[in-house]
């Protein structure tokens, strides 16, 4: 079967390569990432770390990218104070202040522009990463985006917005972001769609930390509830950086996070928190690998998700130190709430060791509502429904009040209460 | 106000309770005391409709009504309210929302549009005076990392919110110091007035003293074997239960 889409995958890059554009990514490199994809074979759901996926859905997708770009750009959400906005729909860049701000430079790398020492090299060998490689292959433009050194913090904002449906092709939202020594930026993505769309969305992105560095990235994923949003994310962290990666995700009808941050340099710093919040037949998979290879490095790691319906959500998260990664901190807090008799959750907490002296602490646990703490809010006269939505709610802040910018986390509780279809019940909190 | 007959509870297959039968008129306080075990904690958790606790016979009536008839919340919005011998820490969802949720909740039960802000914050306010508690406990989860005795306080903070016609309060002075134990009396007794009634589960008779009961009852094995006035509390703290064990078998 996988073989199969593989044929497919190559045949359709066969009649749309020579229109790929080469200053995204050169042809011979897009030629090796194809020959590199096929020789791997796409991923499987025997495989351990894909178990969770619903990876069917790529034997109904078109790979090719969309062609004719759509002139209707679904409604954007209220923008946010501070934040540059930059619109990409199906995959290309609709709008967006180009050029430099101050200490910032941003600019898509579909017109050809001057050099920058920043490279994304070759796909790591990180078996994970193959779908990388299709977007690698099939990637129509590419954000780069720079924090220069010392500059004053900034804060950008990406939209990827889906418009089209599945038989018109895939998008492949692409980003690279570095920071500079002791730069500061946050970065928000948004992937969302149109109602109707049911395309396959395959982003990749790329940061680079410097030293001393920081960098908060939010990833928030409401894909239309038919797109199938698959996305690689890789984060290569210096001395000191700090990186706190928070997603929330809702939308899709099948999504997977496939995400590998390497703590290079002493005291790197990784906060990953993640919310996953899944109905009918959504299934939501993350996959995180946090890979300490320098001393005095640091983890924290806290996953929330609720899977109503018949959906399935699923957090494997693994924590591997390495030899010279003496003094390292990992934590744990893997989560799950299943919210009817037909919902799944899996969680896997995972550590490999390969040092003394670390300290490690995790914790995953699965299970339904707290009836004790129903009961409590049911003694105060409130209505089962309420109570109920307030304990999903409350389950869920522990990943949300994590979101330092005020507005943005309004806008992500009250998205959250929307889907919970709970708007009306929380009213007092939104 | 409330009257208990013949109350037959099990849990989880297990019978509790075997006939209990109980009177408490409006206006008056009442002490519920008996060993460990012997079903105090069953009875509010009955009265309050929790979850498991299944009545097998018998009737319960409040303020004329059928109280089994009714589910946990609407029993609590006709003016039940239980304090938790063990208060449920919720953390993520906030003291303030809680206490302004349940308010509302009540008034939209009576037709009446949901309380002003101001109003609100000003009646929470005067009450957290009374109840020494300080304001910043307002923004924290609902009892989370709360000392037992603030957690018991601050049931007693909710009580005085919603003001409401029947308070059973289960063991609301175990875990508090001596001046946190005045406290608390103080706030319930505030309560007190013809058109409410309370019952009180408590092993000391020092809340006793704090809040003079109009009656004393003691359930031994998930029945009340002795009621009394607030000597049978006195000697009960001299001689004990074994006597009404003896007795009750
Ligand atoms: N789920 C259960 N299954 C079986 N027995 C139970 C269950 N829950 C409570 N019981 C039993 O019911 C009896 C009465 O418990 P209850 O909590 O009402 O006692 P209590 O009088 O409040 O005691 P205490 O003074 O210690 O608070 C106890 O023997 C207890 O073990
Ligand atoms: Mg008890």
């Amino acid at each position: 079967m996988s073989s199969a889409v593989t044929e497919q995958i190559r045949k359709e890059y066969g009649a749309v390569h020579a229109a790929l554009p080469a200053s995204v990514i050169e042809p011979a490199r897009r030629a090796e990432a194809i020959e590199r994809l096929c020789a791997q074979g796409l991923p499987a759901t025997r495989e351990e770390n894909w178990r969770y996926t619903n990876l069917r859905v790529l034997e109904h997708v078109r790979f090719a990218p969309i062609e004719t770009q759509s002139q209707a750009v679904p409604p954007l959400p209220e923008a946010l104070p501070g934040f540059v906005r930059y619109v990409f729909v199906d995959g290309l860049l609709r709008s967006g202040a180009a050029g430099s701000h101050p200490g910032l430079t941003v600019r898509s790398l579909r017109t050809p522009g001057p050099s920058s020492s920043a490279t994304w090299g070759p796909c790591p060998d990180f078996p994970e990463a193959r779908l990388a490689l299709l977007n690698e292959a099939f990637a129509t433009d590419a954000l780069l985006i720079e924090a220069h050194a010392n500059a004053a913090p900034a804060a950008i904002e990406l939209v990827f917005a889906a418009s089209a449906g599945a038989q018109a092709g895939a998008s492949y939202p692409r980003v690279h972001v570095v920071l500079e020594a002791s730069a500061e930026l946050i970065v928000l993505e948004r992937h969302m769609g149109a109602p109707e769309a049911a395309s396959l969305v395959n982003s990749a992105v790329r940061a680079d930390v410097g030293e001393n560095a920081r960098l908060t990235h939010y990833r928030l994923q409401h894909c239309a509830p038919r797109t199938a949003w698959f996305d690689t994310l890789t984060a290569q962290l210096a001395a000191q950086a700090r990186y706190h990666l928070l997603t929330v995700g809702t939308g899709a009808l099948t999504a997977r996070s496939t995400v590998h941050v390497r703590l290079a340099g002493a005291g790197a710093e990784l906060a990953l928190s993640a919310a996953a919040l899944a109905d009918r037949q959504q299934s939501h998979d993350m996959y995180a690998l946090s890979e300490h290879v320098a001393p005095n490095t640091r983890t924290t790691e806290t996953f929330r998700g609720i899977a109503s319906g018949r959906a399935r959500v699923a957090f494997n998260g693994k924590i591997a130190v390495r030899e010279r990664a003496g003094g390292s901190d990992s934590r744990q807090s893997l989560r799950g709430l299943l919210d009817g008799p037909e919902a799944e959750v899996d969680l896997r907490p995972q550590l490999e060791i390969y040092t003394d002296e670390v300290r490690c602490s995790h914790g995953a646990t699965a299970g339904k509502l707290d009836q004790n703490m129903l009961f409590y809010l049911l003694s105060r006269g409130i209505a089962p429904q309420t109570a109920q939505h307030l304990l999903k709610w409350a389950f869920l802040e522990d990943v949300v009040a994590k979101i330092e910018c005020a507005e943005l986390r309004r806008q992500i509780e009250r998205d959250l209460a929307s889907q919970m279809s709970a708007a009306a019940t929380l009213k007092e909190l939104l | 106000m409330l009257k208990i007959e013949n109350l037959h509870a099990t849990v989880d297959g297990k019978e509790i309770l075997k006939g209990l039968e109980l009177e408490v008129p409006a206006g008056e306080v009442h002490a519920v005391m008996g060993p460990n075990g012997s079903g105090k904690s069953t009875l509010a958790y009955v009265l309050a409709g929790r979850p498991g606790y299944a009545v097998t016979a018998g009737r319960i009536s409040f303020q004329g009504q059928d109280l089994l008839a009714l589910s946990p919340e609407e029993r609590a919005r006709a003016g039940v309210f239980l304090g938790f011998q063990y208060p449920v820490e919720i953390p993520g969802v906030n003291n303030v929302y809680l206490l302004k949720a349940a308010i509302n909740a009540a008034r939209k039960q009576r037709g009446e549009p949901e309380v002003d802000a101001f109003e609100f914050l000003t009646l929470v306010r005067e009450k957290m005076r009374l109840m020494r508690m300080d304001e910043s406990m307002l923004s924290r989860g609902v009892n989370e990392g709360f000392s037992g005795g603030e957690k018991k306080r601050n049931e007693i903070l909710q009580m005085l919110v919603l003001e409401p016609r029947l308070a059973v309060l289960d063991e609301t002075d175990s875990g508090l110091d001596i001046d946190a134990l005045k406290i608390v009396a103080h706030g319930v007794n505030t309560l007190r007035g013809p058109q409410r009634s309370l019952v009180l589960v408590t092993h000391y008779q020092r809340l006793l003293e704090h809040i003079v009961p109009d009656r004393v009852h003691v359930l031994v094995n998930g029945r009340i074997v002795r009621s009394g006035d607030r000597t049978l509390a006195l000697e009960l703290e001299r001689r004990g239960y074994d006597w009404l064990i003896g007795e009750a078998a």
